[in-house]
């Protein structure tokens, strides 16, 4: 499967948009695993199985310590990523005009020459 | 000011606040449709001609993935289990960036090239396979039909319980309650009746008139209600409680409660007919100590009853928050002239049974009988006086002793059992240890590993960020916005959206607990509680109906949105596509009405009886999708070797492992609807699994894909 060679007089390279598309689903893919390996493990040394002294949890900001390191702490820095991934990363792709789209380009073009034509602009 | 007139200030704001947004609703429907005019019908109908922006299309997806479940189900599980339920919601740190972008910009792109407006479109154009495209039609309608009964049902219970208190609403159903008298169909719950009615017919109309550019305004007006609701509670929740760490603190005393069946003596014998309302509050005076319990489901009084069997009780069990009930330190009214004479033993189990008598028979409470089933031999009493006919079968209510009860008992051999269910008076999990609200795997009142094991833990972490990214009714959101630009920017708010939606609710609810003692017998109503409880502390009832609104705008955005994925698989997959390829748009635009009508209706009429298992019937259907489309769709936009052959037995194959997990489930544990758990996993990590490995493994077994169709998808020609 080499539709990348010579095909009658015609040549072709891999859709850009693709390439771009895996390589930044691959990256988010990572993201979510790091996420996870951070939050569950975390959350299940820090706050499972421990003896509570009632009225005396260690917290911080209020909630337990477990809930800040585990789950608030990687919530906070999922962000930061989401946030440079949707600005910096991800790339701005042209990707395309599907053909009701262009029909209407097309039909829009067409009527506003006609009614140029009728007001003899 | 007491509780219940607090909750009837806020109702009626809630009602006043409906009719504004219905009335919002149908104005936005109305300009979606002066849209229709003016562009490709089908396109705007089904797709909003692709044109959506920032806000719009942020809003819409965040909106149909919270659900009604986040304003009703997930602070009901924050006020049942505790803490524990940031870890159970964490993975939506990664859900926007995941669900979004894993798939967004590819899908959009191919659905461009090939000029798909559903997701069988993109399936069936991807592969140019008309029988694949069909397959899955049928899984869509399959599992959509399925959840959109399931959501009408939610919606009506939703309304149901905003309204509970307006006395309008009362007469009225009593009204249709009387001209339902005699009807089997419609049940004896008028006021679910009532509720469903006006739900349904709300939704039908504004989706069927409006489209799609409808359905994604109203998700924008019911994202920005959400939002604001959750944002002005928060403020008010840590200013009641005293702090985030006080009510960490108090959590951390609590113990679980017990329910159980238990006797209310009364002073006097009412004159009439009365009853005990859910929720009301009793006591019981043991020694030098006090006993705090709620009434857990309501029970009628007959005239002249001074003592009430069988009344369902939840006793409320950390000594901190009995003292505060008892201190009048929190919105608890005791019920006059009534207290409880009688609770089940901790070591019992309280639950029914199905029996049946030889002959005419009356029954006392707590008259010793034993039943043999399944081969074991248990005592049990009958918790209030029972009539039974002969050879008719009956359920009562039951409780089993913690001791064996002596067999020889008269009465047993008269009567059969058929069948019991039963559950713990106490906690499986939790009961008696202060510390379980604060800490893994939380209280489980039916599981004994508690609420959230480990691997329980991983699987959530899979199913909100991964299987998310497989459902349908996301991945036509994404084929709509406008251009990459917007998905960036759309993710970004969105990902801003959850942490100021999520982290807040964990946060409000936990000051709930501490907040609003004893809604264990009725959780699902915390939402509408808490926010008329800390609205009225400031004077601002309509603030409280604006957010006691935001549930069933959750709901509403999540109901449309599947209303609208059915009639476009009909419609556009089924009629246009294999029909009636050269039908008009006069003749489309005909069918997509009648279509979204006929199919709106009629999950509107089969939700009249709608089946138990609400949340679990969600859950098997959004896990059930994400298992036959995430593999293939994947597959299709990022691996050019895949085929159709492999897609098709892979979306099988994750079809058949998850199904199989629920019927393997039916057998072991007696309902299909409590999956069986190979390695302990929920089912949507064995369909994923399977799915990705039968769909790797069959593409690579069978011939590569055309050409042509490789070169349209992934290729692009070199410009000289």
């Amino acid at each position: 499967m080499e539709p990348s060679s010579n095909s009658s007089s015609e040549e072709f390279e891999l859709d850009p948009v693709f390439l771009n598309s895996r390589r930044e689903a691959c990256v988010i893919f990572a993201v979510w695993f790091v996420c996870m390996i951070w939050a569950v493990p975390v959350s299940y040394m820090m706050g499972y199985g421990r003896e509570i002294v009632p009225g005396n949890v260690p917290t911080v900001f209020g909630m337990p310590t477990w809930i800040f390191w585990g789950i608030v702490c990687p919530w906070l820095v999922a962000d930061v990523i989401t946030t440079w991934l949707c600005f910096k990363f991800i790339k701005n792709d042209d990707l395309g005009v599907a053909p009701e789209e262009l029909a209407e380009a097309g039909g829009n073009e067409t009527a506003t020459g006609e009614a140029a034509a009728k007001e003899g602009v | 000011m007491t509780t219940s007139f607090l909750l009837a200030e806020g109702s009626n704001a809630a009602l006043i606040t409906f009719m504004i947004y219905t009335l919002a609703v149908f104005g936005i429907a109305a300009l979606s449709n002066q849209l229709l005019k003016s562009k490709s019908f089908m396109s705007e109908y089904f797709l909003g001609s692709r044109g959506l922006g920032v806000w719009a299309f942020a809003l819409t997806f965040a909106a149909t993935s919270s659900s009604g479940g986040s304003f009703t189900g997930f602070p009901a599980k924050i006020y049942t289990h505790g803490w524990v339920l940031a870890l159970w919601i964490g993975s939506y740190m990664v859900v926007p960036i995941c669900t979004m972008g894993l798939i967004g910009k590819r899908l959009n792109q191919v659905a461009r090239a090939s000029g798909a407006i559903t997701i069988p479109d993109v399936l069936r154009d991807r592969f140019n396979s008309a029988r694949f495209g069909l397959l899955t039609v049928v899984l869509i309608v399959f599992f959509m039909s399925f959840n959109l009964v399931a959501q009408f049902k939610a919606g009506a219970l939703i309304l149901k319980v905003l309204l509970n208190d307006v006395e309008i609403f009362k007469s009225f159903s009593l009204s249709v309650a009387e001209w339902t008298s005699g009807v089997g169909f419609f049940g004896s719950d008028s006021q679910y009746l009532v509720c469903l009615l006006f739900f349904g017919v709300a939704v039908i109309a504004y989706t069927t008139y409006g489209g799609f550019h409808a359905v994604v305004w109203t998700d924008v007006m019911q994202g920005v209600v959400m939002v604001v609701g959750v944002l002005i509670l928060l403020p008010l929740a840590l200013n009641a409680v005293g702090g985030l760490d006080r009510a960490t603190q108090e959590m951390s005393k609590m113990t679980p409660p017990m329910r159980g069946y238990g006797i209310v003596q009364l002073d006097d014998s009412s004159s009439g007919t009365a009853q005990l309302d859910k929720e009301d509050w009793l006591k019981m005076t043991d020694g030098d100590s006090t006993r705090v319990f709620r009434v857990a489901a309501s029970k009628t009084i007959e005239a002249g009853t001074k003592t009430v069997y069988g009344v369902e009780l939840l006793e409320i069990t950390t000594p901190s928050e009995i003292e505060r009930i008892l201190a009048g330190e929190t919105p608890s009214e005791f019920l006059d002239g009534a207290t409880v004479s009688r609770f089940s033993d901790p070591g019992a189990r309280y639950g029914k049974a199905t029996i049946t008598a030889a002959h005419d028979l009356s029954l006392e409470p707590y008259q010793p009988l034993v039943y043999s089933l399944d081969g074991s031999t248990q005592g049990y009493y009958p918790v209030s006086n029972v009539s039974l006919k002969q050879g008719v079968a009956q359920t009562i209510s039951i409780e089993l002793p913690p001791d064996q009860i002596d067999s020889s008992k008269k009465g047993t051999s008269d009567l059969s059992v058929s069948s019991v269910s039963t559950k713990s008076v106490k906690y499986a999990s939790g009961a008696d240890t202060p510390g379980v609200y604060v800490s893994g795997p939380g209280p489980s009142a039916t599981d004994s590993v508690g609420f959230l094991s480990l691997s329980v833990a991983i699987s959530f972490f899979f199913m909100w960020a991964i299987s998310g990214s497989g459902q349908p009714s996301n991945m036509v959101r994404l084929m709509a916005f406008k251009d990459a630009m917007t998905l960036r920017r759309a993710i970004f708010t969105v990902a801003l959206y959850y942490t100021c939606i999520y982290v807040p609710l964990v946060f409000i609810f936990c000051c709930a607990r501490v907040l609003v003692p004893g809604m264990e017998a009725e959780p699902d109503r915390i939402m509408p509680e808490i926010a008329v409880y800390l609205t009225s502390g400031i004077g601002a009832a309509w603030l409280g109906g604006l957010l006691i609104a935001a549930p069933f705008a959750a709901v509403m955005s999540t109901v449309d949105s599947f209303l609208l994925m059915i009639s476009s698989a009909m419609v556009r997959d089924i009629y246009q596509r294999n029909i009636n390829p050269d039908a008009s748009e006069g003749t489309i635009k005909k069918l997509s009405y009648l279509c979204t009508l006929i199919v709106g209706s009629a999950a509107m009429i089969v939700a009249v009886n709608p089946p138990d298992f609400l949340q679990d019937i969600i859950v098997y259907v959004g896990s059930g999708l994400a298992a036959c489309f995430l593999a293939p769709v994947v597959f299709l936009l990022y691996w050019p070797r895949s085929n159709v052959q492999g897609s098709t037995i892979g979306m099988l194959a994750g079809f058949s492992a998850h199904f199989s997990m629920y019927v393997t489930g039916a057998f072991v544990n007696d309902s299909f609807f409590r999956p069986y758990r190979l390695m302990d996993f929920d089912p949507i990590i064995i369909g994923l699994f399977v799915s990705f490995t039968v769909t790797y493994l069959a593409t690579l077994a069978t011939p590569a894909p055309p050409q042509e169709l490789v070169r349209k998808y992934f290729y692009r020609k070199v410009e000289s």
